[in-house]
């Protein structure tokens, strides 16, 4: 039975994008009806989210019937770690529709086309089921998002448009070639008796028959490998961000608040969706690389965030940074760290991709990036500056507000990881390595806040334009209905983060159980990798 | 009367409704009258927790809570809960290198275990010959000990192949369950009470003082949120709820000494401010989550999980946290308390704080916010009482800063900053106290927190009612002879720095003598000496005298002097403060006149707060064997008679130096201090600012430059060189491709020859 109401959803922007017509200001309404038609789709299916670790709002039917011996499948549907990923997408792509509301004059219609093409893709990526309908909704994000940047961009939008697609594109190659050597190991390798055994490109059921017969560890290695290729990119890990300042730099703020707040966080949910479930042997051992890495990228990010000039660049590496904290929480690889990250995706979401739909409302009014041109605001746009001032307090990590939530159960698993089951001479490096994070929490609050106060506080200073005569206002109430909904989110998810993490932890538990196990007895059994796997899987029902 | 469950969650819960009101209403509908929704809740709020007071008083003292200690504990909502999170790992750690495993478990045998793994094979294991090393492959082996479930089929696997039962046996399983709860013992109630009464009062300063403020609605938000911040700061239940509301409370002073936002120093100051107190944050943090591997809660109550700092826990007399570990989470608690109490070396942002608005000064840097530390010191003093060192360095940054503060504020000219740095040496002297470990210093040193709450903030906010009339002039040297003109605020002053000084019988003399006692206790019965207490104990009673010329100085200046000196910027009018601003002084002033006497006679508070959970636990089992009533008492009364005899000295100094005609002498003094460089040293403040932006930020702003370089140069760099690799392979290959037929048809016969040759050979 398909589900209706999921598959609506996923599809409905893609409609809309090609029934989109009519002059600047009809497309632009019609597509944010669109955009709300999906939020709404979107809310409804939260709503009814049972909790648990079965999909919800299942769709399924394979593409060659079900007797075909390669078995692709269209399989849709919501689960605790793509759901409030799937919400996020919903929400910020209308804050993305109404970013732009103005400030896209040319092509309207073919802009609007391509955001709302882009926000099926994104849908789809966070609830496919299967390996094939992964890959094509993950590319068929990469190609809008590629023309958003190379034709609305600014000075320099082709060179950034082209480092982009070719980035992704050459590590999701690598990603799509790991993700078919699972299948066709699978093949290879039957459980059961061999007549009856298809191949399969479905998610979950890969997931299990690896649960059940695990990999070979040296071939997990080289496939965490191929999958670490495309998805470290995507996150972007260090030392594999470069891209990443310049086409936020370079692109319409629609599509950096697109970029920041979605399309970085389906690198780590692929980690989590791939690596952590499907090569829990491999990602056991990798921890402390990880771990090393992400911490590097905390550091690394603030600092180089903190010698930034121009206010995106600024919140591009403060990305890095964040990202960072997403991936220490993963590969911390326990509840806490797990539970922590997948929340912190969302909330970089909320206030990284509010920061820079901020910013692009300062960029229309003043037509700079630079803080250096700007000073003072904080009398002449009080609304603007109050907006500014929460999402940057959530930004930082401040108490109350969402950002501090995943960042404390982030650092708490990564303490758990490093201090509790690890015999004390192994865990040096690890501990190092938490503490070192922990300090990535003090230069957040530096950068961010320094920011601030070099653009709001003091004396005025606006740039002397000479084609800018109109007087500068505060936020307009289009503005305060493309931001007001992520604040709402912001605090909610401070004040009462138990609603978020309830429905998604059993999914997450499910997924990265195994893993965690493996962890627990890599780690504390300093490698002796010639134990029997502790793999006692447990069937549900007879 | 109102159930506790009922008054407690009140108490924040009346100012946050303010502050949302007035930041709702404010701007448009409330406009001058802003302060109204302010006002009315903390006075409710102020109202709510004598009331909480009284009831904690009278419930604390049944006998059932005599040994124990009193606390009830209010819970809200869950704030998260996360399943399974924390896996205690003792077994690994046990000292003799023996496996401790709890029941379901088999041990080892003659080193050799033999199990049967999920496959049904069997698995061997070497022992080898590290501890170690056999300790680490033993535990998890013994988790295969559990239940094999059979293979069913593995398409119903498909939902579920979580392997249950591996990983969780045989180790301590908790989850991670935040609670908002709200604790109501002797502790909390006496500091709701003193937070609520002062702000309150400052409320109703600021009526008058930020009268005609573009920012007024925005200013009571600002201090309703305060108040709910630090009401819910003193009655958390749970460490990460205390940080929740420590940064909280922080984000308010940031806000609050960036009011004037468009003055760059004060901008600059509330980042500073922020910044400093992060770092200590970051060592809160540290502590907090080694806290949470260590006793896997974070409740100091006992709730599903044992309390870090619960009954149950404090019943045994064993130290509740061991080893190294202890100590590092006692140090790293002390780091944070730094940060928010101004102590060395993070005291830097308090002095700079200044650049806010009065009212706030008094409240938040005088009064409360800034006691945070003493506070928590206080609740987590059973984690200290297991550690001497950690107990060592409470009581050394506490002595060390108080004297760094009182060296500072010798010299400023400017009025609130010196008491800023007053407020940095007092706070050390209950750092001191608390640093003592025992009965006899937590309560002095919560003495002095109440007692100081009350004179200093009357100080801040008389000095307010000079500024004010000044015409926001604070420097001494450019006012004089104010008596005359400013009578109430002259008296109330003299009272405040008579309390601050400590002179008998006004509220500091004897909450100072009581940290003092606290301190000679520790070294002057028994028959070890301690070296550290007692040079803390004379260095810090030698810096009474300080603190009576710091205090006197500027009094005299301000007050005294053959003219009334008045500045330009004060205009023509220049005239005592109105009612709601002077009220508030006199009650201040009484509460600094009587309080300590009422306090020490009665003997209420010290006995009342060893009703606390923390503090009665000291009770029961003390560092050290106490000594007999009697010799404690005749220690005291020395003391006071020591420490009144240094006072006055101080007094008399000071009047001798500074009053009426004979200023010169105290240039011509000043003239051989500058030539030591001593007076250079502490007008500059003992350089730590410069010193910090030299050695901290400096360094660390250039190591970002280098990053930000090299980020650019090099791994940027790096990934185009890559990018460029396809094009050079092209440029390689180009000439094959020349689109000369010719060729083309040559190659293709090479081609076919030498495949046709390969084929024959």
């Amino acid at each position: 039975m398909p589900h209706l109401l999921l598959l609506t959803t996923v599809f409905l922007p893609l409609l809309g994008a090609m029934l989109l017509h009519g002059d600047r200001v009809e497309v632009r309404r019609r597509a944010l009806a669109a955009a709300i038609a999906a939020l709404i789709g979107a809310a409804v299916l939260i709503a009814a989210y049972p909790g648990g670790a079965q999909p919800f709002a299942e769709t399924d039917f394979a593409w060659f019937g079900d007797d075909a011996p390669v078995d692709i499948r269209f399989n849709i549907a919501l689960d605790g770690l793509g759901l409030w990923l799937f919400g996020l997408t919903a929400l910020l792509s209308i804050t993305a529709v109404l970013v732009g509301w103005d400030a896209i004059k040319q092509q309207a219609s073919l802009y609007y086309r391509l955001l709302l093409i882009l926000e099926t893709g994104m849908l789809g990526v966070f609830v496919a089921r299967d390996i094939i309908l992964f890959y094509v909704f993950f590319e068929f994000t990469l190609i809008p998002l590629f023309f958003l940047i190379g034709i609305w961009g600014s000075e320099e939008r082709r060179y950034a448009a082209i480092k982009f697609f070719l980035f992704t594109l050459a590590g999701s190659v690598l990603t799509f070639l790991g993700l078919l050597s699972i299948v066709i190991w699978d093949y290879a390798n039957p459980i059961g008796p061999a007549a009856d055994w298809k191949m399969t490109f479905s998610i979950p059921q890969l997931t299990a028959h690896l649960c059940l017969r695990p990999m070979d560890e040296q071939l997990q290695l080289w496939i965490f490998l191929a999958l670490f290729a495309g998805f470290a990119v995507k996150v972007p890990l260090f030392p594999l961000h470069t891209w990443l300042p310049l086409a936020h730099v370079q692109a319409p703020t629609a599509g950096s608040v697109i970029l920041a707040g979605i399309l970085l966080k389906i690198g780590t949910y692929g980690f989590v969706r791939f690596n952590l479930a499907m090569l829990p042997a491999a990602s056991a051992l990798l921890v402390p690389w990880m771990l090393g890495l992400a911490a590097a990228g905390i550091i690394y990010g603030a600092l180089v965030a903190l010698a930034q000039k121009d206010m995106k660049k600024l919140i591009a590496y403060s990305s890095v940074s964040h990202l960072g904290f997403c991936m220490l929480g993963l590969f911390a690889a326990n509840p806490l760290g797990v539970e922590g990250a997948t929340l912190q995706m969302i909330n970089h979401g909320l206030s990284t991709g509010g920061l820079f739909a901020v910013v692009g409302m300062l960029y229309e009014r003043y037509h700079t990036r630079q803080i250096a041109d700007l000073g003072g605001l904080a009398k002449k746009l009080p609304v603007l500056s109050f907006f500014m001032l929460v999402l940057t307090l959530s930004s930082i990590g401040l108490p109350g507000l969402n950002g501090f939530v995943g960042e404390f159960l982030i650092l708490l698993g990564a303490f758990q990881r490093a201090w509790a089951g690890v015999p004390l001479s192994a865990g040096w490096t690890l501990k190092t390595i938490s503490i070192l994070a922990v300090f990535g929490v003090v230069l957040g609050a530096w950068y961010m806040l320094w920011m601030y106060l070099r653009i709001f506080f003091g004396p005025l200073r606006e740039p002397k334009d000479e084609d800018h005569h109109e007087e500068v206002r505060d936020m307009n109430s289009r503005e305060i209905a493309s931001l007001l909904p992520l604040l709402l989110f912001i605090v909610w998810i401070g004040v009462y983060p138990r609603f978020f993490l309830d429905r998604m932890s059993p999914t997450l538990q499910q997924l990265t159980g195994n893993v965690q196990a493996k962890c627990d007895i890599t780690v504390t059994a300093n490698n002796t990798s010639d134990l029997a796997p502790p793999i006692a899987p447990r069937g549900r029902g007879g | 009367m109102p159930e506790i469950s009922q008054l407690l969650p009140l108490i924040p819960a009346l100012p946050l409704a303010a502050a949302m009101l007035t930041a709702v209403l404010g701007p448009r509908l409330l406009r001058k009258q802003s302060h109204w929704p302010t006002v009315l809740a903390l006075a409710l709020s102020c109202t709510a927790s004598l009331m909480l007071l009284c009831k904690v008083h009278r419930e604390a003292g049944q006998e059932e809570y005599e040994r124990s200690g009193y606390e009830k504990i209010v819970t809200l909502y869950t704030w998260a809960n996360v399943d399974e999170a924390y896996e205690s790992d003792l077994r690994l750690r046990s000292p003799e290198g023996t496996v401790v495993i709890s029941q379901g478990r088999k041990p080892l045998e003659n080193g050799r275990l033999r199990q049967q793994s999920p496959e049904g094979a069997t698995v061997n294991s070497r022992r080898d010959d590290s501890n170690k090393d056999s300790l680490a492959t033993a535990a998890p082996l013994g988790l295969y000990n559990s239940e094999v479930i059979p293979f069913q089929g593995f398409t119903s696997l498909a939902n579920d192949c979580r392997p249950e039962g591996t990983k969780k046996q045989g180790a301590t399983i908790k989850n991670f369950r935040i609670e908002i709860a709200l604790r109501a013992d002797p502790l909390t109630a006496v500091m709701l009470a003193v937070i609520t009464f002062v702000s309150t009062l400052v409320a109703i300063y600021s009526i008058g003082y930020m009268h005609g403020d573009p920012g007024y609605w925005r200013f009571f938000s600002y201090i309703s949120l305060f108040v709910f911040s630090m009401t819910m700061l003193v009655s958390a239940s749970n460490f990460l709820l205390l940080y929740v509301f420590w940064e909280a409370v922080g984000l308010c002073s940031y806000l609050l000494i960036g009011f004037w936002c468009e003055k760059p120093a004060a901008a600059a100051a509330g980042m500073k401010a922020f910044l400093v107190n992060r770092i200590g944050d970051f060592g809160f943090a540290l502590g907090i989550f080694l806290i949470w591997t260590t006793f896997g809660t974070l409740d100091f109550h006992d709730s599903t999980a044992m309390g870090v700092l619960g009954k149950m826990r404090l019943a045994s007399p064993e130290p509740i946290v061991n080893g190294a570990v202890g100590t590092a989470i006692c140090l790293l608690l002390l780091l944070g308390a730094c940060g928010k109490s101004a102590q060395f070396p993070l005291h830097v942002w308090l002095p700079d704080a200044m650049e806010g608005p009065t009212p706030v000064s008094a409240l938040i840097h005088a009064a409360t916010m800034v006691t945070a530390g003493v506070y928590m010191l206080a609740r987590c003093m059973p984690l200290f009482a297991a550690s001497p060192f950690a107990l060592h360095a409470v009581a050394v940054v506490g002595g060390l800063t108080a004297l760094i503060g009182a060296v500072v504020a010798i010299t400023q000219t400017d009025l609130k900053r010196i008491l800023a740095y007053s407020t940095i040496s007092h706070l050390g002297y209950m750092f001191l106290a608390m640093g003592a470990g025992t009965v006899l210093g937590v309560t002095a040193g919560m003495f002095h927190l109440v007692t100081h709450a009350f004179f200093k903030a009357l100080l801040f906010l008389a000095a307010g009612s000079v500024m004010h009339a000044m015409g926001g002039v604070i420097d001494i040297r450019r006012f004089g002879g104010l008596r005359r003109i400013m009578p109430v605020t002259h008296w109330t002053f003299l009272i405040g720095g008579l309390a601050m000084v400590g002179m008998i019988p006004f509220a500091g003399f004897y909450s100072k003598d009581a940290i003092l006692l606290a301190v000679a206790e520790k070294f002057s019965f028994g028959n070890h000496v301690d070296l550290v207490y007692q040079t803390l104990y004379w260095t810090t009673f030698g810096g009474i005298f300080l603190i009576a010329v710091y205090t006197f100085r500027p009094f005299l200046l301000t007050f005294y002097g053959k003219d009334t000196v008045i500045p330009p910027e004060a205009g023509h009018h220049a005239h005592e403060s109105p009612l709601s601003m002077t009220g508030p002084l006199v009650i201040l002033a009484l509460g600094a006149a009587f309080l300590g006497l009422y306090l020490e006679k009665t003997g209420g508070l010290a006995e009342f707060l060893a009703g606390t959970p923390s503090v009665a636990y000291l009770n029961r089992y003390p560092l050290a064997p106490e000594p007999s009533h009697e010799t404690l008492e005749s220690l005291h009364s020395s003391i006071g008679r020591q420490s009144t005899v240094m006072v006055a000295a101080g007094i008399l100094f000071t009047i001798f130096l500074y009053a009426g005609s004979r200023r010169r002498l105290a240039d011509r003094l000043a003239g051989p201090m500058k030539r030591l460089g001593l007076y250079q040293l502490s007008f500059g403040k003992l350089f730590f600012d410069p010193l910090y932006r030299l050695f901290v930020v400096r360094p660390l702003e250039l190591f970002a430059q280098a990053c930000a370089w090299f980020d650019n140069r090099f791994i940027d760099g790096s990934v185009n060189l890559v990018g460029i690799l396809p094009k050079l392979l092209g440029a390689a290959l180009r000439p094959l491709q020349g689109g000369l037929i010719q060729f083309y048809a040559l190659a293709m016969i090479l081609g076919v020859l030498i495949f046709l040759g390969v084929l024959l050979l």
